[in-house]
């Protein structure tokens, strides 16, 4: 009997070998993304796809290759698994990361890294304790639009940095996703798309020192509407205005940044390589967006962020988005949400806590 | 008087030290029983070069135009510190007073202003042309037919090219980015909504050129109606930018969101001799719009709009912003 060998992760050596064994943990709309987005890819086997809601996970099984499974535990006990791809609700990250971490699995997880701060530092902890790497999905670093701003600002090009506009817009989510739009459980908007922009500008321009927030995440508004805007001050000095919305009709990013010696812009809307019109009857009703945007050219970011985790794993190299980065920018998008509820700015101190 | 043939109203310039003096002249000569019969600027080369433009006379003494009597109202765009002085001396005069933003650099200031001019029994009009441009009244008119629903939250911006010369030399000016583009969106707004800036919580600072003033500020306020609004009042626009900047608001509501770009309407303009490219408006600015408002308040005697206490309550809100600057804590605006 060997079950009582306690698990070892898998190391870039096994791994360089043979496909990297995924088990994909949540087969809603993110996990079935990554799930059929790396179901092709010669390094990755999709070895489970778990989920509570069995039939969905059999589709996704299905359509991946895998198993299906109601059971996060039979996927954790297949010792052909070396890594798990959460994908749950924001409050179950914690429970999963650490099951997986005790099973000695690699993990993905998808942002924010928990409700809580605390929830994040401890899933650090557990991954640190079990010597498996932990990657949190903050993707907009792996769109190719914010990894050129990254290199002109990292070049020096622009100059000290003064003034930064980030913004991601969608449409109200709470209609059709309840859990996503329960703020005490999921923070609302700060927590599903601010959380982006947090990421991306600490990424870009460092710590922040102080911020404020506004928006109607804590009024009457909320249950139909959410809408945040934050002013961010970088340690380094720049200013930050970050909008995040569930109250627009289409997608959208945008971000312009102002340094002394110029200023870039980039707005999904103008970046459309192919935009489809269609044109109806007049007085009839179109059941899909008349105007639809696209970039053809552009590989998929959620590929290119998963495709990086596998590389990680089979070189040993450190993932881009850490677990400190996640918790990061949860700590952020909380203070963001105490910032609006209490009306005050909130500060931080240099190791990136709140301060008292 | 018929109303084909309006009242005239004579018009005296008192100074081009902010350029949109001859914006404003401009649109004073395109309406009909408004004539400008003089002008003065501090810099007589100025002045002399204006009156041939304008084809009018020029005074090298302020006072001199004030005693004439082919003058019942003047246009003033000095320096935003000697705005004060001049429409005092202009309402002891008996001219009316139509004044460019911000109305003054101190609350003192603007109120001996709104004092003044109601002792001397003339009107005053702060210079807000934003009001008076086309899109500005349909997005007032869309908020109020209720065209997004209850109106919840605004994300708004003027951003602009650093003007330089005077408009960073704190004794002068008063401010920089903050002073200067406060006040239109802030005007618009109270307009709009029809409620006051009660709070401020502002970021301020100077990163971008080597002047004494701010020329990066970032400033998140709410309304007496609840509705808060961010406001990027920055000189982010590099000196290559193909316009002077803009002004933008974004009111998000119940039921859609609403975008205003007041200076959108531009032909792309690339000159190959020249080796520019600019984007130049193809309609009105609202120059025109808003002279016309003060002539026709002069004339029939009605309230300026925006008036005086109008372009106080702007500069209150500027001020409250550099205080939550040095605070860094959010500060209660006075009115």
């Amino acid at each position: 009997m060997t079950t009582h060998a306690p698990p070892r992760p898998a190391t870039p050596n096994e791994l360089s070998e043979r496909p990297v064994r995924l088990a994909v943990i949540g087969a809603g709309g993110m996990g079935a993304t990554h799930a059929t987005g790396i179901k092709d890819d010669p390094d990755v086997e999709i070895a489970w796809v778990v989920d509570l809601d069995l039939p969905r996970a059999e589709h996704l099984a299905r359509e991946t290759g895998a198993r299906a499974t109601a059971s996060i535990d039979e996927a954790l006990t297949d010792h052909g698994v070396d890594a798990v791809l959460i994908a749950l609700p924001t409050s179950w990250h914690r429970i999963a990361t650490e099951a997986a971490a005790r099973a000695a699995k690699h993990v993905f997880c998808e942002k924010p890294i928990a409700r809580t701060s605390a929830d994040g530092r401890a899933m650090v902890a557990a991954c640190d304790q079990a010597g498996v790497a932990l990657m949190i999905g903050h993707v907009v670093r792996f769109f190719p639009e914010y990894q050129r701003i990254k290199e002109i600002i990292d070049s020096g090009e622009l100059g000290q940095i003064a003034t930064v506009r980030a913004s991601r817009t969608n449409p109200p989510v709470q209609e059709r996703s309840s859990w996503f739009a329960d703020v005490e459980k999921n923070g609302g908007v700060v927590l599903d798309l601010m959380v982006h922009e947090l990421d991306t500008l600490c990424w870009l321009f460092g710590d922040v020192d102080r911020l404020f927030a506004q928006g109607l995440t804590f009024t009457d508004a909320q249950p139909r509407r959410d809408y945040a805007m934050a002013s961010l001050r970088f340690r380094a000095g720049a200013i930050a205005h970050v909008e995040s919305s569930w109250a627009h009709s289409t997608h959208r990013t945008s971000i312009e940044i102002a340094g002394k010696y110029g200023l870039i812009k980039y707005s999904s809307d103008k970046a459309s390589t192919l935009t489809i019109e269609r044109t109806v009857a007049l007085n009839d009703k179109l059941d899909r967006p008349a105007r639809v945007h696209s970039r053809p050219a552009m590989a998929s970011p959620h590929l290119r962020e998963l495709r990086h985790f596998v590389q990680c794993l089979q070189t040993g190299e450190a993932v881009l988005i850490d677990g400190a980065a996640g918790v990061r920018a949860i700590t952020l998008a909380n203070a963001v949400l105490d910032s609006m509820r209490a009306g005050k700015p909130v500060f931080f101190n240099e190791d990136g806590s709140v301060a008292a | 008087m018929t109303a084909t043939t309006p009242a005239l109203v004579r018009i005296g310039i008192v100074s081009f030290a902010h350029h949109h003096n001859y914006g404003f002249a401009t649109g004073a000569q395109t309406l009909p029983g408004v004539e400008i019969t003089a002008v003065w600027d501090e810099d007589p080369a100025a002045a002399a070069a204006a009156a041939t433009q304008f084809g009018t006379s020029f005074d090298t003494d302020l006072d001199k135009l004030l005693a004439r009597d082919d003058v019942d109202a003047v246009i003033i765009a000095s320096e935003n510190v000697n705005h004060a002085r001049h429409a005092i001396a202009a309402a002891g005069a008996g001219k009316h007073v139509l004044c460019e933003k911000p109305l003054a650099t101190t609350a003192e200031d603007a109120q001996a202003m709104v004092d003044a001019c109601e002792r001397g029994g003339v009107k005053l009009q702060t210079a807000f042309p934003i009001r008076f441009i086309p899109a500005s009244i349909a997005l007032r008119n869309a908020i109020r037919g209720g065209v997004i629903g209850a109106p919840l939250a605004v994300a708004a911006r003027n951003p602009g090219t650093c003007p330089q010369s005077w408009f960073v030399d704190p004794a002068l000016s008063g401010g920089g980015a903050v002073m200067d583009h406060t006040v239109h969106v802030v005007d618009v707004l109270r307009w709009i909504f029809d409620a006051e800036f009660v709070k401020v919580y502002a970021e301020v600072s100077t990163r971008i050129h080597d002047i004494p003033v701010d020329d990066t500020g970032l400033l998140m306020m709410k309304m007496s109606n609840g509705i808060p609004v961010s406001l990027d009042t920055s000189w982010s626009r590099p000196g290559n930018w193909p316009t002077w900047g803009g002004v933008m608001i974004d009111v998000i509501g119940e039921e859609g969101v609403l975008s205003l770009d007041a200076f959108a309407d531009v032909l792309e303009v690339a000159e190959t001799g020249a080796g520019t490219y600019t984007w130049r408006p193809t309609d009105s600015v609202g120059d025109a719009e808003m002279v016309l408002g003060f002539v026709n308040a002069i004339r029939n005697d009605t309230p300026t709009e925006p008036s005086g206490v109008d372009g106080l309550r702007a500069v209150q809100v500027t001020l409250a912003a550099y205080e939550s600057a040095r605070l860094q804590a959010p500060v209660t605006i006075a009115t």
